[in-house]
């Protein structure tokens, strides 16, 4: 047993010392290594499998033109089903034992929250974490420095979409339907901004994660005379709420945050579906604007199929830019440090969809405005400018 | 069937334990990520003193609970406010935290009275959903929804911060319960639990307590589940409801039952096989059968991980221990092997 | 003080409609458990099996690009059904007969690899993207008196009803069904009585693979969009099966009929009235199963089984 115990250590000594002696981990001379933990096989997993493709096709896109400063961009994957608690552990594994250079686009509130700590550990920045939690920008928050957030908070959203409401119709009664977890939470906090604001009171209707019911909330809002309902959903609680509605020969408007963007919105709610309202933070990956021009063009080249094209795969896309120009500003010899300090020299960047983004020592938010877009004859329109 | 088995000699348990603390130094001299390595067994250990109180409740009393991510929530949320907002000690907080865990058990408990088999199973569900939208609904002390940032655990003026020191602490804990566990489990309250087990009438005839012992057996679990989840806020640095999931608590039940309800070193093997099947081998197959095959999908790790359990209840459908027992008795009666299966 | 009423009535109907949808889960669960006393922990995953299995069907009936229609629908539903049967035959093959002389604890062990298995699986065949249901009622409504219901949920309350009507008259009046009842009375009895207790296994796992299937079908619509997260669809209706009392057929219906109007109340009418029901909508439904339990350990409509030393 000694001996075996002994062979072991030696082995280890031996592995220890041949350790690599490059500068910063995740760089040699050829490869930026970067680190994603997504919903593979959990609640979200659609947008697990969306999101790594869209920034894959930008990363193919780079590295065929010879990448950033001559390296090769490489993205694990890593799958945290939805869990904070396997975030953290796919977090470890990424850093420690893959070595990443840094993560990036980390999916759901919770897992980014739980993944705090162990960012101000390894002093590992996280680059555009993909959910819209105004926390993520919150520069009092552990590891705040090194979380850069490129979307508009939920909390904002709520805020634009009530002012919006209310420059139509003065009068109007708003209702708003909330996921009752972390996402909900944002929304609420933007909520009670907005009425206070405007000296109103909006009524509020709570829903579980995974819910397939919505009777009795749309019951509610109906019962209160809403004319205006937000519903702060994903991609199906729209869905149903708006056929629920029309079920119940309810008809109001209908408004929703920014993660009922997808286009399949209009497609499963049919006529249901119609007028209804969404926030959008970045350009529609089918307008003009020259990431979405690029974007259709590297799709069709790589044969991407087109029910995955939409606004997620889009949106892989785009925050893929992002750390691109990020680590072309980092310079030849990257280190976890200067990224952080490349980033912050961000200023009005125009990355083609996203609005002007800008990144400071003071303020890692990104953007602050949004674009609406209206749900006409099953097609997405744009129908506002950038509103802050 | 249910046969009892002499102990394992009491000699290798110092052994055990000399190992285990120094396999950190051995994983720190044989590869460079072993802090990840670290962190997973931090986690089982974490998970081992919940379990092996879980295995007191259903494995030897054969009253399923599946609601114990609640008392493990309870737990951390107890404690994360104990500490860091009335400013107790983490010491004491690792005291006081679980008693009131306990309390919740004795709480959950009273219907456990009426209520058996799987409608127990369902009401501690029901239990771990309602904890759930408790924390959420006072979030005056746990934030809500949006998670709660937890101090690290500072003994003595020690400030456990980094996956190394929580391994000892963890460890140190789980050795004590493990033991503390072992000595329940083969006292009177355990014969007693156990006779419960497989007779409630028989055993109230031969003067078991019913109501005594089952509340009993419901704070017991409770204060390991605290345990576990005290060193789960304190380590991990955040919680939230996220972490306390349903299906957490039906991988506890799997954890006890793959090692073999009614052993502790059962739970203690099954909480290890599936901590480090999920978190270590079940990536490395991935990524031999993703190089083999240039399968895309997401779900193969999961896929893998419910294959490899499925395979083995079919296989071994007396879990780990009984495994080992298997093994044992093989070994004994070497080389006059009855073909018939004996467990 | 009518408005409260017609609100009430609208939310009752809505929640009975919700309700059967429990009910078909929980039927599945019932008829398991009461041949083999097995908690079906891949129940949820079983439907959502069905599910996309129809859709399968739907679209290559369906090879030009069009409308589906109703005879392509019931040649899909067909389709799905002899599909059911196989599926519930394979499982019965795969997890009940190895298992037959263990601890009941190893067999809800294996449904519950089964479900992890059968996502995953799911997921990989199909692809990570949700679909769009097919539905031949689309989003007609039915309107009667100011109560609305939709045609959808109309057709899943018939299919409710119809099937546990099927499936008492079977348990009651039948040969095979007496054999079933006997089996999950005492098996080594039924064995003894000459009842071949590994064929009715067999008949007990396709019927719940058939009712899994039929609820899968009806239910994808209502969901929206479909993937593979409809399995969890499984534990909501948990405390259904569990409030009729497990292995009670009328206890099933009863069950989710309750359970899928109380959720709709407390979360209409209730939670209108008391802002603080809305923190708490969803586990109301847990306070009244365990209050139940409390006065009734076996359910609503269980019979309370009494052990022998």
């Amino acid at each position: 047993m000694k001996k075996i115990i002994g062979i072991f250590i030696v082995i280890g000594l031996l592995v220890n010392g041949c350790g690599k002696g490059t500068s910063s981990p995740g760089i040699t001379e050829d490869t930026i290594l970067i680190g994603n933990i997504q919903d593979l096989s959990g609640p979200m997993k659609e947008l697990g499998a969306l999101l790594p493709s869209g920034s894959n096709l930008y990363f193919d896109y780079v590295n065929e033109n010879g990448g950033v400063h001559g390296r090769q961009i490489k993205m694990i994957v890593e799958d945290h089903s939805y869990n904070p608690q396997k975030a953290v552990a796919a977090a470890k594994k990424l850093i420690e034992k893959d070595q990443v250079f840094c993560l990036y686009h980390v999916i759901g509130t919770s897992p980014c929250e739980a993944l705090r700590p162990i960012l101000a550990e390894s002093g590992v920045p996280l680059i555009a974490p993909a959910t819209q939690s105004g926390s993520m920008s919150d520069m009092s928050r552990q590891a705040a420095d090194l979380i850069f957030h490129t979307d508009t908070g939920y909390d904002k959203q709520t805020r634009i979409l009530v002012d919006n409401i209310l420059s139509k119709n003065a009068n109007a009664k708003i209702g708003i339907i909330y996921q009752d977890d972390d996402y909900g939470e944002n929304v609420l906090k933007g909520t009670a901004i907005a009425e206070e604001k405007a000296g109103i009171s909006v009524q509020r209707e709570a829903y579980q994660r995974g819910a397939t019911d919505f009777a009795g909330q749309v019951a509610n809002l109906m019962k209160g005379g809403v004319t205006d309902v937000i519903i702060a959903g994903i991609v199906k609680e729209p869905i149903i709420v708006m056929k629920t509605a029309v079920a119940m020969g309810y008809a109001p408007n209908f408004y929703g945050t920014s993660p009922t963007m997808d286009h399949r919105i209009s497609l499963a709610a049919g006529s249901a579906g119609e007028g209804f309202t969404s926030v959008n933070f970045a350009s529609l990956w089918n307008s003009d604007a020259p990431s979405a021009l690029l974007y259709n063009e590297l799709c069709e080249k790589a044969g991407i199929p087109a029910k995955m094209k939409g606004m997620y795969h889009f949106y892989g896309f785009i925050t893929a830019q992002v750390l691109v120009e990020g680590l072309e500003r980092t310079g030849k010899f990257p280190t976890r440090t200067r990224l952080v300090n490349a980033l912050e020299t961000f200023k009005n960047w125009d990355g083609g969809a996203f609005p002007p983004i800008t990144y400071n020592q003071n303020d890692h938010a990104g953007t602050e405005s949004v674009i609406l877009v209206q749900v006409t004859d099953g097609v997405q329109n744009v129908i506002s400018d950038w509103i802050e | 069937m249910k046969r009892r088995y002499e102990d394992v000699s009491l000699t290798w348990i110092p052994v055990l334990i000399v190992a285990i603390f120094l396999l950190p130094f051995m994983l720190k001299g044989m590869t460079f990520s072993y802090k990840y390595y670290l962190f997973v067994l931090n986690m089982a250990g974490i998970y081992i003193i919940l379990t092996v109180g879980l295995d007191l409740l259903s494995g030897y009393t054969g009253l399923i609970s599946l609601g114990h991510s609640a008392f493990l929530a309870i737990g951390a949320y107890t404690s994360a406010i104990l500490v860091d907002q009335v400013g107790i000690p983490f010491i004491l907080s690792l005291f006081i935290s679980p008693l009131i865990v306990g309390l919740f058990g004795l709480l959950i408990g009273f219907p456990a009275l009426r209520i058996t088999g799987m409608y127990l199973g369902l009401t501690t569900m029901g239990f771990g959903f309602i904890v759930k939208r408790l924390i959420i609904a006072f979030r005056v002390w746990t934030q809500g929804a949006g998670g709660l940032e937890v101090s690290h655990p500072v003994i003595l003026g020690f400030s456990f911060n980094s996956d190394w020191d929580n391994y000892y602490l963890i460890f140190t804990c789980a050795i004590i319960a493990v033991i503390a566990g072992r000595r329940i489990g083969k006292s009177k309250i355990g014969r007693a639990l156990m006779a419960i087990r497989d007779s409630e009438q028989a055993a109230e005839a031969t003067g078991v307590h019913l109501a005594k012992y089952k509340m009993l057996v419901f704070f017991i679990s409770g204060l390991f589940a605290g345990v576990a989840g005290v060193l789960f806020a304190h380590t991990s640095h955040f919680i939230s409801t996220d972490h306390f999931d349903i299906l957490l608590s039906i991988y506890f039940i799997i954890m006890v039952l793959v090692g073999g309800a009614s052993s502790i070193y059962g739970a203690v093997l099954g909480t290890l096989f599936i901590v480090l099947l999920d978190f270590l081998f079940v990536p490395q197959l991935k990524e031999v059968i993703q190089g083999m095959f240039n399968i895309e999908s997401g779900d193969i790790q999961s896929l893998l991980f419910g294959l490899i359990m499925f395979l083995f209840i079919i296989f071994h459908p007396t879990g780990l221990y009984g495994m080992w027992l298997k093994m044992k008795i093989y070994w004994k009666l070497f080389p006059f092997n009855p073909k018939k299966r004996l467990i | 003080m009518t408005e409260l009423l017609t609100g009430l009535l609208q939310e009752t109907v809505s929640g009975i409609a919700l309700g059967c949808i429990y009910a078909l889960i929980a039927l599945g669960f019932t008829l398991i458990i009461k041949a083999t006393e097995v908690v079906n922990f891949a129940q949820g995953e079983l439907m959502m099996v069905g599910a996309y299995v129809n859709f399968f069907f739907v679209t290559t009936f369906l090879s030009n690009q069009g409308e589906p229609t109703i005879g392509i629908y019931l040649l899909a539903f067909g389709s799905s059904i002899i599909f059911a049967v196989a599926f519930g035959w394979i499982l019965d093959w795969v997890i009940n007969r190895p298992l037959k002389d263990e601890p009941i604890f190893s067999v809800i062990m294996a449904t519950i690899s089964l479900s992890i298995i059968l996502r995953a699986l799911v997921g990989m065949i199909a692809g990570p993207l949700s679909l769009v249901p097919y539905s031949p009622f689309g989003n007609k409504i039915l309107s009667v008196g100011g109560i609305v219901i939709s045609v959808l949920d109309l057709s899943i309350i018939f299919s409710a009803i119809i099937l546990v009507i099927l499936f008492y008259y079977f348990f009651n009046q039948t040969k095979w069904g007496v054999a079933m009842q006997a089996t999950s009375e005492d098996s080594v009895a039924a064995q003894l009585m000459g009842i071949p207790v590994k064929r009715v296994y067999g008949l007990v796992w396709i019927f719940s693979a058939i009712v899994a299937t039929i609820s899968g079908i009806l239910l994808a619509p209502r969901m929206s969009l479909l993937d593979t997260s409809m399995g969890f669809l499984g534990l909501k209706a948990f405390p259904a099966a569990v409030l009729g009392g497990f292995g009670s057929i009328t206890g099933a219906i009863a069950g989710g009929i309750i359970m899928g109007v109380i959720e709709t109340i407390s979360m209409g009418t209730l939670s209108f009235h008391f802002e603080w029901i809305k923190e708490m909508n969803d586990i109301i439904v847990w306070i009244v199963l365990i209050a139940v339990l409390m006065v009734k350990p076996d359910g609503l409509f269980g019979e309370a089984k009494v052990k022998k030393v």
